[in-house]
């Protein structure tokens, strides 16, 4: 079948974004063409703002629009303490608890020998320096529940604990809302493990 | 659509889609097997926690025709990696997860029975879980997996002269098998110890949970990665990403920083 060239060049575009087949990629088109001209404008002028204006933090690597980010300029925030998480998103989830107010530092990724991703590869040298700068009292490893994420947090608080800073895990068990009789044998061991007085 | 049902290693996933991973596995009876794991990356997903790289798990899956991907209906983990974490090392092991997988991977044919390969890969899932000295579990591996494969080279003869290789032995550069000192060459290679060649004979009649006793110092463990890592290079045609990333773990490239920025 053949499709005027702007309209394939669309689906190709599409079809590069993650989680979007060749059907997703043109439902999504034809979508697109039968929109209004100023609400199309719009979405891409978001999608060509969003690449002028965010950026990578030069102190926590999270994404912002202002360098240094919301969170290491914020008064109200504990410099004291640094929540290192994988991915900007994962700050996002941190946020959402309303009970967190340190600071982030964002590794941009965790090691994985799978995928070829090594220490060098993350943003591990601005954590250090950060810390080594003084002033930080407690280092929260709020990497992934898996082996990626495991084997990331060991090696940073290997790194961390001589520079005599507090390193903290955070918890890891069963769900809210889940059932015990669901959970498998690695989550129970964990939740066990980490068990507290009440 | 036949439903089979059989003992697996995961080896590694990729995501697929909004929700959903492709599952790479070695099972016990069929092979190595690629599926899609529908909703795998939703966090209360059945699968949660049974995907992890190197689990031994009951799986379930639906073959359909002309598709090379099959459907996983569920996998019930029997004994995950995650269990090895807790002591000092633990970097490390979680580490070398990621290899032993990256090895497996490699070797296993698609969709062809080697059960062998399969049991050295579930006791070594087994011997990392009992927090076996994992530098020492590696070169077992290697050796066993070479072995498995018909290309591991002799450690008892050598390879020129066929006399015995009891003094040590040399892998000379561009060949892959031991001579003795008396055939190495005048320079280059790499050499083995007496120790590290003991170690591979006593390997081979060892299981991997019983290598704590064997004797394999820190130099001598160095001798058979560098041999090894060649072996591997050589029978793959490129490096595993795994090694290099290992390397870099184990040399702590951060860790001078850390004392440098400190002072």
């Amino acid at each position: 079948m053949s499709r005027p060239d702007p309209l394939a060049k669309l689906i190709e575009q599409l079809q590069r974004l993650p989680g979007i087949g060749a059907k997703s990629a043109q439902r999504l088109a034809f979508y697109i063409l039968k929109t209004p001209r100023e609400d199309v404008e719009r979405l891409a002028d978001a999608m060509r703002e969003v690449k002028d204006r965010v950026s990578y933090c030069s102190i926590s690597s999270n994404i912002t629009d202002a360098d240094p980010c919301y969170f290491c300029t914020h008064p109200g925030r504990d410099r004291r303490v640094i929540c290192v998480v994988e991915e900007p998103e994962n700050v996002t989830a941190i946020e959402k608890t309303r009970d967190f107010k340190g600071t982030y530092h964002v590794l941009m990724g965790a090691l994985s020998p799978l995928h070829g991703v090594g220490p060098d590869d993350l943003k591990i040298k601005g954590l250090l320096a950060r810390v080594g700068e003084g002033g930080v009292d407690e280092v929260i490893l709020a990497t992934n529940p898996n082996v990626e994420g495991e084997a990331t947090a060991i090696y940073l608080a290997k790194l961390l604990k001589p520079l005599g800073v507090r390193v903290t895990r955070i918890a890891m068990g069963v769900p809210v809302g889940s059932d015990l009789e669901y959970a498998d044998e690695v989550t129970m061991h964990k939740a066990m493990e980490g068990r507290r007085e009440v | 659509m036949p439903v089979h049902q059989s003992e697996a290693l995961i080896l590694r996933t990729y995501k697929l889609g909004e929700a959903d991973r492709i599952v790479v596995f070695l099972t016990k009876d069929r092979g190595k097997k690629r599926g899609v794991a529908k909703g795998a990356r939703r966090a209360r997903s059945r699968f949660t926690g049974a995907l992890e790289p190197l689990t031994r798990a009951d799986v379930a899956y639906y073959e359909r025709e002309l598709r090379d991907l099959v459907r996983i209906n569920y996998v019930e983990p029997l004994r995950s990696p995650l269990s090895a974490i807790d002591d000092v090392t633990s970097d490390i092991a979680l580490g070398h997860v990621g290899y032993f997988a990256e090895l497996i991977d490699e070797w296993a044919p698609e969709a062809h029975a080697d059960e062998r390969l399969y049991r050295l890969g579930a006791s070594v899932v087994e011997a990392l879980s009992g927090r076996a000295p994992v530098d020492r579990l590696a070169r077992y591996f290697e050796y066993w997996l070479l072995r498995l494969q018909g290309v591991y080279p002799s450690v008892t003869a050598c390879a020129a002269c066929a006399g015995p290789l009891e003094k040590g032995a040399v892998m000379a550069p561009r060949e892959h098998v031991y001579v003795c000192r008396g055939c190495a060459p005048a320079a280059g290679g790499t050499s083995i110890s007496a120790e590290a060649l003991r170690f591979l004979r006593e390997a081979a009649a060892a299981a991997p949970d019983r290598l704590a006793p064997l004797a394999l110092s820190a130099p001598a463990g160095r001798e058979l990665e560098t041999a090894h890592r060649r072996l591997i290079n050589v029978h793959l045609e490129k490096e595993l990403k795994s090694a290099r990333v290992l390397r870099e773990m184990s040399q702590g490239s951060h860790g001078s920083e850390a004392s440098r920025v400190r002072r």
